[in-house]
């Protein structure tokens, strides 16, 4: 089977069209607390919702200002004139005050030119206890009563644990991807690895999965790369652009292992269901996973993931991305920077747009962070 | 007393800590007052009573309990502890440029640059061992901003105490107030172990009580400004936001009553805060703290008062069945949604829509500005809904202006007067 669709990264349009053309909906999803399941429980195609490629979002920043964080801006823009024109609807939590703005002025537009699209917003709670858990759930139940109302399909248990199946199914083999780049020279660049995650977007879950098993299944016959000066973990801000991980790949720095919520974070582990509360599982599931630093009692979970995921895929130095005025991930140093350098892991810091710019400054400092750490060996 | 300069340089140095060089400054501003201004002392005293009780806390045996975002104070107080609300720091370092730049440049080693100032002199006067006061417990919520979302948990790290924090909802319903309001039990668990005590109801229902005086003190100040002339200068609308620190206090009350009777003085006496008001401003972000002589210069120089401001002090929500702990502790949940400037900026872009809305309906502004604190990219990213509504609905053309509330080095005040004038001479007056 040819998979060679794991690795077309760009929105494509393609799926939302054939779905809504037997006769269903497909709607947006922003950020990591809502979950797939419910979608694809209620026979809707949900598509995770980025900005790749957005270089003009002039419209949604007449709307946002210039001081918004431009994946935000990007997502609004695409909603507005682009490829997500075609959804249904979104659905996001508060996942950051930018996502909330995003979708406070499309429900804004909503209203003003009556487009009719669906719009809602869940809460998600930013501590975990045992009182969060119902209060999430709640919400959650509000969002399945929502989309029952949306397409008339009812959202029962069996429904939600085929979808949590189908779903938990695509996060193993991820997982199994991610493994492939423990090897001294991994079948697949940091690159095609991010590309593999972003596909997840522009298709459903059941052609996700069998692309996915198709790369396995060929993965021992992939050339090896070996044309690497150091290994490299990135982390921060959401990034949804490949060039990105190509450019600091070209430069030496081969990316091995990332904490990002376009990449291994939005898979995590697989969910476990309790069969006496199967929606109370996914909002357990949700909240507990690490993917963002919304969460304000995980810094320190978030950090260890990072060190040990260096210990685990032998990392030489991490590349810690921030996009401009991402506040989420902006000041996450003041919890790892020491211990970071207690555990002796270089880190480059630096700042990015979603578009992208500055490439050559970019470059140079990937080219030296490579060379100061390869001294170091 | 010393020059400010000379306060300065020592706080600079590390030779004088904030706290000490507030309640130093204060004193002298009060000596001023009594010399030159008697009937304007209660402005100023209510600084007094803040800032001697935190210096003095553990000298007068209370524990000190720091706070970030929108905490229920009456239960700090209740249990014989002093709160101290942390943003008062850069509130009152923003009039000392030179100061609040040391903090930032020192909290931007670690964090983006982007950060809300307010924060950043949180953190990095925290960082440069500036405070001169320590904590004995740290409680934080999740409100109103990313930024301070990363800040609080961040200065619970550094501070290294024992720590409560709520988790807010986003929304305000019946279900947030509930949830807010279970949370509220295990805050008082966490004060009665921190504590040693139980929590005395009598106590509490005395601060609640009190809270609700100031609240309603408040209101019939807010509402003065509903006449014309507006009897009540721009610049008391920064004294507002003590309202965060000290609302459930008696010396809270005693200020605004002090503002009501000036206010009701100058109704019956049908004079206002300008000679002749022919400008009422409504401002739909914060306000300047750095230079609420802006305010002052409005006046002076067009005849414009600002009315109101969207950081939402217009408190309504009070505690109405004191002997009903369910029914205290959801009030409470709901005042920790609505508090002022979680208001305005936290939240849904729907509440400061509508916060706004009322203000113009209350308030018969006829200027409109966003004079937009760089921190509050939240709230930037409200600001054209905002404007296309007062727009289309009142029919008034808004001044965007960005600055920076608490560094000095973003703009100077010249250069917000200039671009409030070009306004002013460009647009409303022609």
């Amino acid at each position: 089977m040819d998979y060679q669709r794991l690795f077309e990264s760009d929105i494509s349009t393609e799926a939302v069209k054939a779905w809504k053309a037997k006769g269903k909906k497909a709607v947006g999803i922003i950020c990591c607390h809502v979950p797939e399941e419910l979608f694809y429980a209620a026979d809707i195609l949900p598509v995770r919702m980025r900005a790749t490629n957005c270089i003009d979002n002039s419209e949604a920043q007449a709307w946002m200002s210039s001081f918004s964080c431009s994946f935000a801006r990007g997502l609004l823009q695409y909603w507005l004139e682009g490829p997500y024109k075609e959804l249904d609807g979104f659905v996001t939590s508060d996942g950051c005050m930018q996502s909330s703005r995003m979708h406070d002025n499309a429900a804004y537009i909503n209203t003003i030119k009556k487009t009719g699209k669906f719009i809602r917003q869940i809460d998600a709670p930013r501590k975990i206890s045992e009182r969060a858990y119902p209060f999430y759930r709640a919400e959650l139940q509000d969002l399945v009563t929502d989309l029952e109302e949306l397409t008339g399909n009812k959202i029962t248990d069996e429904k939600l644990k085929a979808a949590i199946a189908k779903l938990n199914e695509a996060r193993e083999l991820v997982a199994k991807v991610y493994e492939l780049r423990k090897e001294k020279d991994p079948v697949i660049s940091g690159t095609d690895c991010l590309k593999l995650t972003l596909a997840a977007t522009n298709m459903p879950v059941d052609e996700y999965v069998e692309l996915l098993k198709a790369f396995l299944a060929d993965a021992k016959n992939r050339k090896p790369i070996t044309d690497h000066r150091v290994r490299l973990m990135v982390i921060g801000s959401g990034l949804d652009d490949p060039k990105y991980i190509e450019l600091i790949e070209s430069k030496g720095g081969f990316v091995v292992a990332d904490s990002l919520c376009f990449g291994r974070r939005g898979f995590d582990d697989p969910m476990e269901v309790d069969d006496k509360d199967v929606l109370g599982s996914i909002a357990k599931y949700y909240l507990d996973r690490l993917v963002c630093p919304r969460m304000m009692d995980k810094h320190f979970e978030m950090d260890d993931y990072i060190i040990d995921t260096c210990r685990d895929w032998n990392v030489d130095g991490i590349l810690y991305q921030r996009m401009q005025y991402c506040e989420i991930w902006g000041g996450e140093a003041v919890y790892f920077q020491d211990r970071l350098k207690n555990a002796g892991i270089p880190i480059l810091t630096v700042e990015r747009e979603e578009q992208m710019t500055n490439e050559g400054q970019l470059g140079i400092r990937v080219e030296a962070f490579v060379e100061m750490i390869e001294k170091e060996d | 007393m010393a020059d400010v300069k000379d306060l300065e340089e020592l706080v600079l140095k590390g030779e004088m800590s904030i706290t000490e060089f507030a309640c130093t400054k204060i004193d002298g501003s009060l000596e001023r007052m009594r010399q030159k201004h008697p009937e304007m002392l209660w402005t100023m005293e209510i600084q007094k009573f803040m800032w001697d009780n935190y210096r003095d806390a553990h000298k007068n045996g209370k524990k000190l309990v720091f706070y970030g975002g929108s905490i229920p104070t009456e239960l700090i107080a209740a249990f014989d502890c002093f709160g101290f609300y942390m943003d008062v720091i850069p509130f009152r370092l923003s009039t000392n440029p030179a100061i609040t730049a040391k903090y930032i440049d020192e909290a931007e080693k670690y964090v983006a640059p982007t950060m809300c100032g307010l924060d950043k002199t949180e953190l990095g006067a925290w960082l440069s061992g500036a405070y001169g006061i320590k904590p004995d417990m740290f409680v934080y919520n999740t409100v109103p901003c990313d930024s301070s979302r990363l800040a609080y948990p961040a200065m619970a790290k550094l501070m290294d105490v024992p720590t409560f924090s709520f988790d807010t909802p986003f929304r305000r319903d019946d279900r947030g107030a509930e949830y807010l309001a279970e949370q509220i039990e295990d805050f008082i668990v966490f004060m009665e172990e921190n504590t040693g005590h139980k929590l005395d109801w009598d106590k509490l229902k005395y601060f609640m009580e009190n809270s609700n005086r100031n609240f309603e003190l408040q209101k019939k100040c807010s509402d003065l400004r509903k006449n014309k002339p507006c009897p009540l200068p721009g610049r008391l609308l920064v004294l507002n936001g003590t309202t965060n620190a000290v609302a459930c206090y008696p010396e809270m009350g005693d200020l605004y009553a002090a503002e009501l009777e000036a206010g009701q003085m100058m109704v019956e006496l049908g004079i206002g805060a300008c000679p002749d008001e022919k400008y009422r401003v409504a401002m739909l972000q914060n306000m300047i703290w750095g230079a609420a002589s802006i305010m002052d210069w409005m006046q002076t120089e067009y005849n414009a008062v600002a009315i109101m401001d969207a950081f939402g002090f217009q408190g309504d929500i009070m505690y109405e069945h004191m002997d009903d702990r369910r029914d205290c502790f959801k009030t409470m949940g709901k005042k920790m949604q609505n508090n002022p400037m979680i208001h305005g900026a936290s939240g849904p872009s729907e509440y400061h829509l509508a916060l706004v809305d009322k203000i113009f309906q209350d308030y018969d502004p006829n200027v409109s500005m966003f004079l937009g604190h760089v921190g509050c990219k939240h709230t930037w990213a409200s600001a054209k809904m905002v404007s296309d509504m007062v727009q289309e609905k009142y029919g008034l053309p808004t001044l965007y202006l960005d600055l920076d509330a608490i560094d000095g080095r973003y703009k100077s005040n010249d250069e917000i007067k200039a671009q409030i004038s070009e306004y002013f001479e460009t647009v409303v007056m022609k």
